[in-house]
Order: C-alpha cells, then sequence, then structure tokens
C-alpha cells in the first residue's frame, strides 16, 4: 500500500514515520527504529517473542498493522530498559529478577516475557502464581519449563511493591 | 552495560550466583541488545531466497529463470546446473545444494535468488518457470522398505539409508527358556526441537574467496569442514562467526546446511553479503525434524522378575534425506539396553527413505523415543508378574562397575538410588486415590567418544591478561545451558580466583580451539576437563615467570602469588613482564583432554563415551474417563549427573528438560497430509506453554565420576529420556490400559479405556 505518515509515541519520544499502513508493528520497530530487542520468532501471533505494550496493553506487534499505531503509545523492552535506568537502577526490577531467577536462558523469549510481565504487573501489582501463568501463556519458551519465569515476575512484584510502600 | 558486579558468590559453596551462571551475556539478553542471527545486518546486504518444489516427488524437466533476472533488484540466480553442486551429508552423502534432475520432498530446494531486499527476492521466484514430471511417491517408512516400493536414491537400495542388525548372547535360547515373554508396537511421530528462533545466517564474502558465515551453530567447526568440501574452497578461507543462539536443543549441531551452502554460494556469486532465514512455516516443512520410529519389542523374563533377553525391530523414517538420522537411529535402537542387565539381546533397526521433510536430530537423541517403549514394556512384565514396577527396574537395574550388553563401562552410577528418592519423592508408597503413578529410568551418554574416534577429546586455552584477569578461549557453545558459567567456575577453581575474573571468549572459528561442538553431552564433561588442563597449565606458567621475576620460587595459592620470603606479586605485574620480557606474547596456557580411545569393534560393541549420566522420573497423573483428558499433576525428577557444577544453571535443565519431555508425550508429534506437513505452525504443532507445565521437583545424587571434571557429568539431554515412560506409565496405572502411540492424546486415551484401540 501506499506510504503514509504515522506519528505515534515509543519508548516516551515522539515518533513520525512513512510507511506502508499494512506493514506489522513489528517491521516498524525493526526495520525502522532498529529496536531489534522485539523478536521475531513465527509472524503469525503465535510465539509471543514479538510482545510489546500497546497503550498499556501488551500485544503481539507481529499481528500490529502499523497504521493502527497513529496517535497510540509503543512501550518496547528498550523503554523498559530505559526505565529501570532513569530511576538510577542498571535496568528494571523485572529484568533484575529475570536474571537472578536464572529466568533467562537462551534469551529469545526473554524480551516478549517480560513485556507480558510488565503488563500484568501495571494491573495487577501482586498476582498469584496462576495469575502470572496465564498473563505469560501467550509466550512460548522452550528451555526454561516457566518455573523460573514465573518466579522471577512474582519476585519482581514483590521488590515494586516495597518500593511504592 | 550493565556489568555483574552485583552479583555475590556463595560463601559456602564458592559457587558464584545466578547472575554470573547465566553467561556473559545474559544482561544483554534480558535487555533486548543480543543480537542473534535473525537481527544480524551488514553494509550492503543483499536478502537469499529459495524456489521449493510444490511435488513430493518429481523429475524436473526445465527451469527457466530468464523471468527472474528481469526483475529489477535482483543480483543472483542459482540452478543446479549453474553451480558445481557437490553432494554432501553427515553420514552418507546423499544432499547437493540445489535438487539436478530429481526432486524428493515438498520443500526441496530448486533454485536461489538473491536481491536486494525480501520483496525482490520473492518477486524473482514467482517469475521462476519450472516444468515437473510427477513420479509415484512413498510415504510410509515399512512401506518404503517392501520389495516393489519407489526407490528415492539409486544409490541406497531398497530405500535403506542405514541399518543394523546385530545380536548380544543368545537371545534364541533366553526367549525358550524364559517364564514370560511380553511384547507390544510402539509408535513415535517426528518432532522438531523447536528452538524459538528460526535459523539464520549471513554469508560475506571478498574477491579472494574468503567466506565468513555467520550463524549460531551448535558444532561451527564441523560444519566448517563439510561447508569448504561441499563448496571446494580451501578450510582456511571459511570462517563462521556465531551470533547468540535462540535456542538449539541439538537442531542446530550442524543447523540448516542447505541455507548456509546457498547463501555461501550467493554470496560468493554476488561478493556482497547474503542473509538466509527460515520461515516458522519453513522450519516445520523443510527443517530438520527427529525421525519418526516404529519399536516392535518383545522382552523375557524369568518368574522372579530377573531379565533375561530384549528383542528389538525398528524402523525409523528418515524422510527424504540423512543428516544425522543413522547416528540417532543408533542411539535410539541401542541406548536403553544399558539401563538394566540383559545379558541377551537381538536388535533389528532400518532407517528407510520416504518423500516426506528430511530429519535430523533433537536432544535426547531418540533416546527418549525408544525410552518409551523399553519402559512401557517393564510395566507390561510387571503387571503380568505382579511386581511393583519399582522393585521390578531394582531387581534389575545398572550399577556401577557394570559393563552393559553392549560394552558400555559403567564407572559411576547412582540408578537405583535415583529410582528409590524418585518413588519417594512422587509418593510411590502412599498413593492418592484416582491418580496414577508410572516411573521410568533414563542413561545418556556423557562426552562421546564416538563422533569422531581420531577427534574425541577437547583442547581449551586460558590466558593470562596484562590486567591480571583470565580469557578461556573455548570452541564449545553456551545458548543458555551455563557452559560457559561452569567453564569459568572450573577455571577459577583451579586458579583460586573469583568465577568473575574469568572471562569466557567464543564463537569464532578463526580464533578459538576447534570443537566437536555442543552435542552428545560433551560439553561439560570433555569440555570442562580441557578447561580444567588449561587452567593446570597456566598456573603453571605464572608460578615460573613470576619465580623467574621475584629470582626465588614463587608458588600460587587460592590465586595469590607468594614468594618463598613472603613477598606478594600481583598477578598484573606477571603478565606485564612476561609481556615485555617476550615483546609482546602473554601467557598461554594449553590445555588438551584426550579420553582414552575407544574399543568400538565392528558390532559396536565398546564403551563409546567418557561416561554416562543417570536419572529417574516418577509422574502423578489423573485421566478422565470420560473422555481420556489427561492431567499431569507432578514430576519428580532425580538424577545421577555426577557433581553438579553449577547449580543454577542445572536447575535451568532440568525444568526445561521435564518439559520438552512433557511436550514430546503429550501434545509434540509431526501431522502428514501424504508428504505434506500438516500442522507447519506453532498453532498446530502444539508445544508446553506455561499453564501446562505439571509441578516439577528434583534432586540430585551425586556421585564422584573419576572421568568428569571435579567429578562432573553431563544433564542437558538425559534429563528429557525419562519423561515419556514415567507419564506413559502413570497413564496406564490410572487409565487400566496402555496406550503404545504418541503422543498421548486425549483421544487414544480414550480409545485406549473403551477398548477401541491398543490392549494392555
Amino acid at each position: 500500500m501506499k506510504e503514509q505518515v504515522i506519528r505515534f509515541e515509543i519508548n516516551g519520544e515522539k515518533a513520525e514515520v512513512y510507511a506502508d499502513p499494512t506493514l506489522s508493528l513489528l517491521h516498524l520497530l525493526r526495520s525502522r527504529f532498529n529496536l531489534i530487542g522485539t523478536k521475531e520468532g513465527c509472524r503469525k501471533g503465535e510465539c509471543g517473542t514479538c510482545t510489546v505494550l500497546l497503550d498499556g496493553q501488551a500485544v503481539n506487534s507481529c499481528l500490529v498493522p502499523a497504521g493502527k499505531v497513529e496517535g497510540k503509545k509503543v512501550l518496547t523492552i528498550e523503554g523498559v530498559t530505559r526505565e529501570g535506568a532513569l530511576k538510577g537502577k542498571r535496568v528494571h526490577p523485572l529484568q533484575q529478577s529475570f536474571v537472578e531467577k536464572g529466568a533467562v536462558q537462551c534469551g529469545f523469549c526473554t524480551p516478549g516475557m517480560v513485556m507480558s510481565a510488565y503488563a500484568l504487573l501495571r494491573d495487577n501489582p501482586s498476582p498469584s502464581p496462576e495469575q502470572v501463568r496465564e498473563a505469560i501463556s501467550g509466550n512460548l519458551c522452550r528451555c526454561s519449563g516457566y518455573k523460573q519465569i514465573e518466579e522471577a515476575v512474582l519476585e519482581a512484584a514483590k521488590t515494586m511493591q516495597e518500593k511504592q510502600g | 552495560m550493565p556489568v555483574t558486579k552485583k552479583t555475590g558468590v556463595n560463601s559456602e559453596t564458592g559457587i558464584p550466583g545466578p547472575a554470573y551462571n547465566q553467561g556473559p551475556d545474559v544482561w544483554d539478553k534480558v535487555t533486548g541488545k543480543a543480537v542473534y542471527g535473525i537481527d544480524l545486518q551488514l553494509p550492503g546486504m543483499l536478502y537469499g531466497k529459495v524456489l521449493r518444489s510444490p511435488h513430493s516427488h518429481a523429475r524436473v524437466i526445465r527451469i527457466d529463470t530468464a523471468g527472474a533476472f528481469a526483475v529489477p533488484g535482483v543480483r543472483a540466480v542459482l540452478t543446479a546446473s549453474a553451480i558445481k553442486n557437490k553432494p554432501y551429508g553427515i553420514v552418507v552423502e546423499d544432499e547437493q545444494p540445489l535438487a539436478g534432475d530429481r526432486v524428493r520432498y515438498i520443500g526441496d530446494e530448486v533454485a536461489a535468488v538473491a536481491a536486494v531486499d525480501e520483496e525482490s527476492a520473492g518477486k524473482a521466484l514467482e517469475a521462476i518457470k519450472v516444468d515437473y514430471e510427477p513420479l509415484p511417491a512413498v510415504y510410509d517408512p515399512a512401506e518404503a522398505l517392501g520389495e516393489d516400493a519407489v526407490q528415492l536414491h539409486e544409490q541406497y537400495s531398497g530405500n535403506i539409508a542405514w541399518e543394523r542388525d546385530l545380536e548380544r548372547g543368545d537371545p534364541e535360547q533366553a526367549f525358550k527358556e524364559a517364564d514370560l515373554v511380553v511384547e507390544n508396537s510402539f509408535s513415535i511421530p517426528s518432532v522438531h526441537p523447536t528452538y524459538l528462533e528460526p535459523i539464520a545466517c549471513v554469508a560475506s564474502s571478498d574477491y579472494m574467496d574468503n567466506l565468513t558465515i555467520h550463524t549460531a551453530l551448535q558444532s561451527p567447526d564441523v560444519v566448517r569442514e563439510i561447508i569448504s568440501a561441499a563448496l571446494e574452497l580451501p578450510l582456511s578461507k571459511v570462517r563462521i562467526i556465531g551470533p547468540v543462539m535462540g535456542g538449539g536443543f541439538g537442531g542446530r549441531v550442524y543447523g540448516n546446511l542447505k541455507l548456509y551452502l546457498l547463501s555461501s554460494l550467493l554470496s560468493l556469486q554476488t561478493g556482497a553479503p547474503v542473509k538466509m532465514q527460515l520461515s516458522r512455516e519453513e522450519e516445520f516443512s523443510v527443517g530438520r525434524p527427529m525421525i519418526a520410529a516404529q519399536i516392535k519389542m518383545r522382552m523375557a523374563l524369568r518368574k522372579d522378575g530377573t531379565f533375561l533377553a530384549r528383542e528389538a525391530d525398528i524402523i525409523t523414517d528418515n524422510g527424504a534425506y540423512s543428516a544425522q538420522a543413522p547416528w540417532v537411529s543408533k542411539t535410539l535402537s541401542e541406548r536403553n539396553d544399558a539401563l538394566y542387565r540383559i545379558p541377551h539381546i537381538r536388535t533389528r533397526a532400518r532407517l528407510a527413505y520416504t518423500n516426506k521433510v528430511p530429519t535430523a536430530q533433537y536432544r535426547a537423541y531418540g533416546n527418549q523415543a525408544a525410552n518409551f517403549a523399553s519402559e512401557s514394556l517393564i510395566d507390561q512384565a510387571a503387571e503380568k508378574l505382579q511386581i511393583d514396577p519399582l522393585q521390578l527396574r531394582l531387581k534389575n537395574c545398572t550399577r556401577a562397575g557394570d559393563v552393559t550388553g553392549h560394552g558400555l563401562q559403567i564407572k559411576s552410577c547412582a540408578l537405583a538410588e535415583c529410582l528409590e528418592e524418585a518413588a519417594t519423592r512422587i509418593g510411590w508408597h502412599n498413593r492418592k486415590k484416582n491418580r496414577g503413578y508410572g516411573i521410568s529410568a533414563g542413561i545418556h551418554a556423557s562426552g562421546s567418544l564416538v563422533l569422531n574416534q581420531d577427534f574425541r577429546g577437547a583442547s581449551a586455552r586460558a590466558v593470562l591478561e596484562l590486567d591480571g584477569k583470565v580469557t578461556v578461549f573455548t570452541g564449545e557453545q553456551d545458548y543458555g545451558q551455563g557452559t560457559y558459567g561452569a567453564f569459568s567456575h572450573i577455571a577459577a577453581m583451579v586458579l583460586g580466583l573469583d568465577a568473575r575474573q574469568v572471562r569466557i571468549y567464543c564463537r569464532d572459528t578463526l580464533v578459538t580451539p576447534h570443537s566437536q561442538g555442543a552435542l552428545a553431552n560433551r560439553q561439560t564433561t570433555i569440555g570442562g576437563r580441557a578447561v580444567q588442563l588449561a587452567a593446570e597449565d597456566l598456573k603453571k606458567l605464572i608460578e615460573e615467570a613470576a619465580s623467574e621475576m621475584a629470582g626465588q620460587p614463587v608458588k600460587m595459592q587460592e590465586g595469590r602469588l607468594e614468594t618463598a620470603s613472603n613477598r606478594d606479586l600481583k598477578l598484573e605485574e606477571v603478565a606485564r613482564y612476561y609481556h615485555y620480557r617476550t615483546s609482546g606474547l602473554t601467557l598461554n596456557g594449553e590445555g588438551r583432554y584426550v579420553p582414552p580411545p575407544s574399543a568400538y569393534d565392528e558390532t559396536g560393541y565398546g564403551n563409546i563415551s567418557v561416561t554416562y549420566s543417570f536419572a529417574a522420573h516418577a509422574a502423578e497423573v489423573e485421566v478422565d474417563r470420560n473422555t481420556g483428558a489427561l492431567t499431569v499433576h507432578r514430576i519428580a525428577a532425580v538424577h545421577d549427573s555426577g557433581r553438579i557444577v553449577n547449580p543454577h544453571a542445572a536447575r535451568g535443565q532440568v525444568f526445561g528438560g521435564m518439559t520438552q519431555g512433557l511436550g514430546f508425550c503429550c501434545y509434540e508429534g509431526y501431522l502428514f497430509d501424504k508428504g505434506r506437513v500438516a500442522n507447519a505452525s506453532l498453532a498446530d504443532y502444539r508445544v508446553p506453554t506455561a499453564m501446562d507445565v505439571p509441578g516439577m521437583e528434583y534432586s540430585f545424587v551425586e556421585t564422584e565420576d573419576p572421568e568428569g571434571p571435579f567429578g562432573a557429568k553431563g544433564l542437558g539431554e538425559v534429563v528429557q529420556v525419562p519423561v515419556p515412560g514415567a507419564i506413559a506409565n502413570a497413564v496406564a496405572d490410572a487409565a487400566g490400559s496402555r496406550v503404545t502411540e504418541l503422543p498421548l492424546t486425549a483421544e487414544r486415551i480414550y480409545r485406549a479405556i473403551s477398548g477401541g484401540e491398543c490392549e494392555r
């Protein structure tokens, strides 16, 4: 389709890009903004490695047409890292607990997992283990058996709660 | 750049915390900065795509590429006649970079193009016209072995890619004398390793035909040799550099050779870097799943439960081309025999060509497929003899000091303890109502010696940097299993340093020591031993240089260099002293571990591995008798992997391997519509999600293995082996009848319960 201007916010910054609006948001992020932390595992919305937040909701960016992000806010793994840095930490508490709980192995699912967990904790700051499993059930991981990821999300929730309190 | 400083060392064990053990790139991974194959971009890069056969079997009459050349942006179009197209293979040379006059499966590579972007490459493919003459095809491996079957490869008559017929002892007599003979037939489908990152590579070349392939491999040095030979390029001109690997599980041992060869050919032709990548659908339909197996098995026992003999007739489905399928078939057909004392064995195994997706390997190398059959059969015998399945296994299981039926030398083995502990953990003696319980044992070679008997060990270099830190150069591969964390720890233990002072340099065939790669559970056992020896060598060199510098004897203890007169020297001082004295060299420790040769005879009898890991898993399940729906409640895994060097990473291996075992047993498996893969997507080929994972617990019985570094043995593969047997036996216990076909779907369980398909 013909390129058109798309204006949106990405990781807290204003962005303006001329692009085919039928291209996927995933393609836009990786090819036009060099945000390679959002991974491409299937291009069909089946693996969850391309998960980003669109106006606070976790979505598979491979299924979102670029034109649909007009006027919206997109948050990627790079934005989550920056959020941690802005608070004087090396990384976001979720990322810290993913490392400490052994939830990162090959790492290919990790950015998408962190994004799904981020969306969960935003709506539900103290989830149950079942709620964590449900929140990451669209994100496949082949290395871990999910156990360490579940532990990492619960641990991060605790840390983030303590900081608030 | 985040650093790992914050993570401490466990003061009791001296083992660094999890952040370190997950490898040096864990912070890059968690922040999205890690560069994987799919992320690679080089200046001037072209995109390669492949035209594939739509036929299961056909003669190629004519290929017209004129239209493709006319597409703007197209830089190269290759067909079989335009290249040397030399045959290559891993075990048998049955493949060529592009199909010549014949295609043998839906997906066979017919032409390859390179263009300035993916879109142009796609248009070029559409513009290539191919005339085919369809031929009859064969899809069932047993049918393919029949007399009148369609033949796939002239040089492998009868469609047999590999076969084996062996006898140990006198099985015929043993079956005659037996009090009980049990038998059954089992069917296990092809499975895909389903690493989350599809295979991608960028090949680049210069005017002198120096070729560099950027791709993540478990065995880059072996792939480099295959590519050099297939392209007739001198070995010194071929280099492989590895980006971060998005999962391997055996599927990236040799990866997708076809993709590497085609991107290399396109790059050599155009002089530009060429990127090629498999889509997820291609991963399933033209990637390399593990062979499917049909196993007919019989066992002979005495009344008291003593195992006398085992006989197996196995047909494995090779698909159109072979890769490592012969080796996988061999492990599949033999390894489980080593779990128990079975004096008389007869095995017939045939690997059959069919017009389907070519195969390769997966974590556990088929061992888990056969385990489903052999452990199911043991439970059948236990029921007939009215002996507790745990007691029957304990009575017959292999123990330390045994030489098994196929000649494996078992130097350390805690299988009996693993069985007892797994049973206790699952509540074997205190069962809940309406639940089924099953137990299964597993063995896996740890540090195979027979991949290449001349090159059976490993080497490593340990270098003292000028700042007093140590860099270990290794050809082994870490993609999240914790190998590099273990290596840092091993070198640190030898040198008396903190593991965080030991850096690992890897993934570059030009610089790193060459290796057989990450397979056959050899990383820690063999690779780790080489690191240990390199560190010991470096320690000796440091002491020599320090003694020379101080003019008196210096000993290195707990990381400190102390002279006879109690003066402390700093490591960086010694490093700098040696550096200046030699005008630029660094202290360079070398370690080579060459395990004793294998006495492997022509019948395959002999000790094939440095050592062996053992495990026992027990499962607790529930079956809905009205629908056949299966709930796996818990799995308890108890492992003998020698001394556990990296407990954090070991935990990841155990949980991950158990979950893959669950997928293998309950969900996964190729479905075919004639030659077409009918479930070539992650929606249709279901792998376990976070919602499917049962309660998992584990423990280790730590033996001191005389061969592994600090007594360590492999873990990554054996952990998947007992899962299918344990779950299948628990399902049979709950359902009252046995399913003999994987995966254990609700439909199959329901049919078994209602007497429709399978008898116990």
